[in-house]
This record gives C-alpha cells, structure tokens and sequence, in this order.
C-alpha cells in the first residue's frame, strides 16, 4: 500500500507528465490509483483531440479567408473597370451620379475587404511580421511621401524635424499602420492646419507621435475608437469603414508595441506609437 | 470572463462623529486580460479599494469576487496563500528584497510556495522585460526604473490571476515612468495577463483600455467594462 506522501508523489509526477505529455500508466491491475491512471489517460487524449480540432478549424478558417480573398478579387475589379467605361459614356445628370455611387461604393467595398483580410490573416497568424532594427526615419519619410497628395488636397501642412531613431519593427506593415494613422489626422483635420510628427526615443521604446488639429475625440469615446467598425458619433458624414485603426494596432501589437490616443473636442489628437528598441 | 468583481464594497473608518466612509458601495468589474486604471485625487477612497481588492485589508461590508471567489469567506491565513497565488503586486517603493539578487527577487513568491519554477516561462518575462543582463545583479545596483521592472517581472512570474498596481511610477521621473508603463502594458498584452493600476495621474491613465473614476469613496465612471 501507497502512503500518502508515495501517493501525492506519484499524483505530483502523474500530473507532471501529463503537462508535458509523456504520461503513460504505469501498472494494470485492481487497485483505485490504477483505475485513476486510466482516467487521467483517457481526460488527456481528448483534451489533445479537442485541441487538435480547433487547430483544424483554424487551417480551415484560414483557407475561407484565402478563397474569399482570390474569388472576390476579380469580379469586383471587372465592376470598377465597367463603371468607369460607363462613366464614359454620354450620360444625363442623373444616370451620372448614380455610376459615381456604384463606382463610390465598389472602391469602398474592395477596400473593406482587403482590410478584412489583412486583419483576418495577422490574427491568425497567417502573415508572419519579421521585425529587425531600423530607423523611424526612413519610415516616417516614406509615409509622409505617400500623404502628401490627400495632404495638399486640404492644404495641409505636414511638419516633420527629420531625426534619427532606431526601433525593431517590420517596415512595410509598419508604415501601413503610421500610414492609417497619419491618413485618419488628415480627413478629420480643418483645411489649412497643421499635423505635426516627432520622434522620442526612451530606454526600452522609441515613439512617434503624430498630433492634429482636427475635430477630436471625447474621453468616453477614446477606447472604443480602435475597436473593430467602430466610427465616432462626429464622423459618420466622413467616407471610412472604421477598420484602419483597428488594423494599425494589431499591427503595432504584433511587434510588441503598443498605440496611445490622447484628444480633446475641437483641440485636436495625439497618436502615439511605441515600438520596442 | 470577469476576474474581478466587487459587490457593494463599502469601507468605514471610526464610528460616532469620527466615522468617515472611505468606500461606498463599490461596484466594478474587470475582465480576464484588461487593463485598467482607478483615477482618483488623493483622499478618494481609490488607496483603500486598491487594498480591499489585494485582500490586504477587510471591508465592513459587501464582496471581492477574484475568479467568482469571494476572498473575504477565507480565514486570515487561506487568505495570505490566496493573495501569494492569485494576486500580483507592483508598490511605488518597489519593495525588493535588498540582499536577494535580480532573479532570485523575481522567483522569490514561487518558491515561498515551494513551486518548481517554470524555467521557460520566467525566462520569457526576463527578456520581455529587458533584465537578462542584471539578473544577478543586487537591487541597488539598479536604477529607480530597473527595479520597478523587476517588481513586474516578479509580478507576472507566479501567473496570478490580477496585477494590482499602486502608483507604479510614482517614485519615477516622467522619461522613465513611460518606459515602465509601456512595459506594463505590453507584457500584460503580451501575457493576456489581467492588470489594475491605481494612480492619480490622468496622463498615466490613459496608457489602460478603460478608465474607472473614484470620487468621495464612490466610482462615478467606468466601473463596467462598456460604460
């Protein structure tokens, strides 16, 4: 017979293999600690089975997302292609307007559904981002570059004190994520104004901060404005989907960063970006 | 799923005309892999819910639910084991053990429990925190701002169920206090770990997902999580 500090010993050791899946039973005959070892294989083979379900679940979502991705690409891109011949012809006012809503709202939709997709593929992991050690710099210049037109559009200025700063973090998603942000600051800022960019570098992060003086947003919307669809109260009559926040944090949150808002109504907004050096 | 839940937690202080209400019917809830901020002035009651919530100091009435538990039916001592298991700590003063080095300080609360330690799992919280290369170093070797990482790195190594932080960067200057709290946020996300921050700094709490307002001894916004 076991005593019971035997027996927790060999509880302890059951329990110890099962985590790290090595446990097999060790004796079969009539005794309960037998029986109680059979138990514990059986829990144990369908806690994997389970697991690897969803794992199989996981493949198939992923595969959904890729069918979607490829099937929608072409016909969407063929309506583009025929409202714009359609814009060509010799049309009334009325015909006219009703091809720039399908032509409006063709382009909105192509681009919700990439969207959806690069979120879908960075929540499961199907993108991979690699970072390495880079400067902000190079990012930010390349990222005010690809503003610059919708910029000019409402004449705004953007100011940027170009400065080394270095960072991990993976360059192409990354400026997709400052991009979004620095494309939100421009569509809800007055025309004319002023969006400033700055880097910080501290002993563990380094921070670029993009600041507006765009109509900002209240303290009791502030969290929810990175939640997935969510547009502010003040914005609905602004084009947008609500998704390019949401996707730029999961970006930054991929990488070990994270994005801060400050704002106040009518002052304008700070965006903070902060990725680990 | 809600870690955290407080049922009419009310606190008071004295009786007769020196009876003060330090808490008054408190109700929040936090959910597993938040991060949450309790904004307060000083005197508003947020130091003695920060305690009530740690199991440091009993209510006169209502409930502390961690994980549907309700910490207050536990004796004194069952409740010293369950704080030591579920809840993690981060003090303003750090509070390190002076003559343990780096790592030791960080495994201290494990083998106070007489846990193996989960070698991979503290080497991760190690390196997330950036401490692999003082880890035998004693704690005054360290700045102000390296030994507050460790008190995370602490925090986080028994796994529990909350971390509860009281002013964490309060003996910080404002450069530093930005790269722990960055830290903070980022090991909780990274961790899915769930983390309560008590502060009176309104730019410091903003750093958390959601914003919980303490006035007078009651929460007047952001007790729950969709306020």
């Amino acid at each position: 017979m076991f005593t019971d500090k035997k027996l927790l010993e060999r509880l302890d050791k059951m329990l110890e293999d099962g985590i790290n899946g090595t446990f097999e039973e060790s004796d079969y005959d009539e005794t309960k600690l037998s029986k109680l070892e059979s138990k514990w294989l059986r829990y144990l083979t369908s806690s994997k089975l389970s697991y690897q379900k969803i794992e199989q679940e996981r493949e198939k979502l992923k595969e959904l997302v890729s069918d979607i991705s490829h099937q929608t690409k072409t016909p969407l891109a063929n309506i583009l292609l025929y409202s714009q011949l359609f814009q060509e012809q010799n049309l009334d006012e009325h015909s006219r307007q009703l091809v720039n809503e399908i032509r409006q709202q063709s382009e909105k939709l192509e681009f919700l559904i990439q969207s959806l997709i690069k979120t879908s593929r960075l929540e499961t992991g199907t993108f991979q981002l690699s970072p390495s050690e880079n400067d902000m710099d190079s990012l930010i210049k390349s990222s005010v570059e690809q503003i610059t037109p919708k910029a000019e559009n409402k004449q705004i200025k953007i100011i940027y004190n170009s400065k080394s700063c270095i960072a991990r973090f993976d360059s192409k998603w990354t400026q997709e994520s400052l991009f979004n942000i620095l494309d939100n600051a421009v569509k809800y800022s007055p025309e004319q104004s002023e969006i400033h960019i700055a880097v910080k570098a501290f002993e563990m992060f380094s921070c670029i901060s993009v600041s507006d003086n765009g109509i900002g947003i209240s303290e009791d919307e502030l969290p929810r404005i990175f939640g997935r669809f969510y547009r502010g109260r003040n914005v609905i009559e602004q084009n947008g989907v609500g998704i390019g926040l949401y996707l730029s944090r999961q970006i930054i949150k991929e990488q070990g960063g994270y994005i801060q808002a400050e704002s106040k109504i009518a002052k304008g907004s700070v965006f903070k970006i902060f990725l680990p050096k | 799923m809600t870690v955290l839940k407080t049922e009419n937690l009310t606190k008071i202080y004295g009786s007769g005309d020196n009876k003060v209400t330090a808490l008054n019917n408190a109700n929040l809830s936090v959910e597993q892999g938040e991060f949450a901020a309790i904004v307060g002035t000083s005197g508003s009651g947020k130091s003695t819910l920060l305690h009530m919530l740690g199991g440091l100091d009993r209510p006169t009435s209502g409930k502390v639910l961690v994980k549907n538990k309700d910490i207050f039916s536990l004796k004194d001592e069952a409740l010293t084991i369950f704080r030591r298991r579920k809840i993690g700590f981060v003090f303003q003063s750090f509070n390190l053990v002076p003559t343990l080095n780096v790592y030791e300080n960080i495994v201290f609360p494990i083998q106070l429990d007489g846990n193996d330690v989960d070698e991979k799992f503290v080497g991760e919280v190690i390196h997330s925190l950036g401490l692999e290369d003082m880890k035998n170093r004693l704690p005054n070797q360290l700045s102000g701002g390296q030994q507050q990482r460790v008190a995370i790195a602490r925090a986080l190594a028994t796994k529990p169920a909350i971390i509860l932080a009281d002013e964490p960067t309060g003996n910080l200057d404002s450069k530093t206090s930005q790269d722990v709290l960055s830290l903070l946020k980022v090991t909780g996300q990274k961790f899915s770990q769930t983390i309560v921050m008590i502060t009176h700094n309104e730019a410091i709490a903003q750093m958390a997902d959601r914003i919980i307002r303490i006035e007078d001894g009651k929460i007047i916004k952001g007790g729950e999580p969709n306020d």
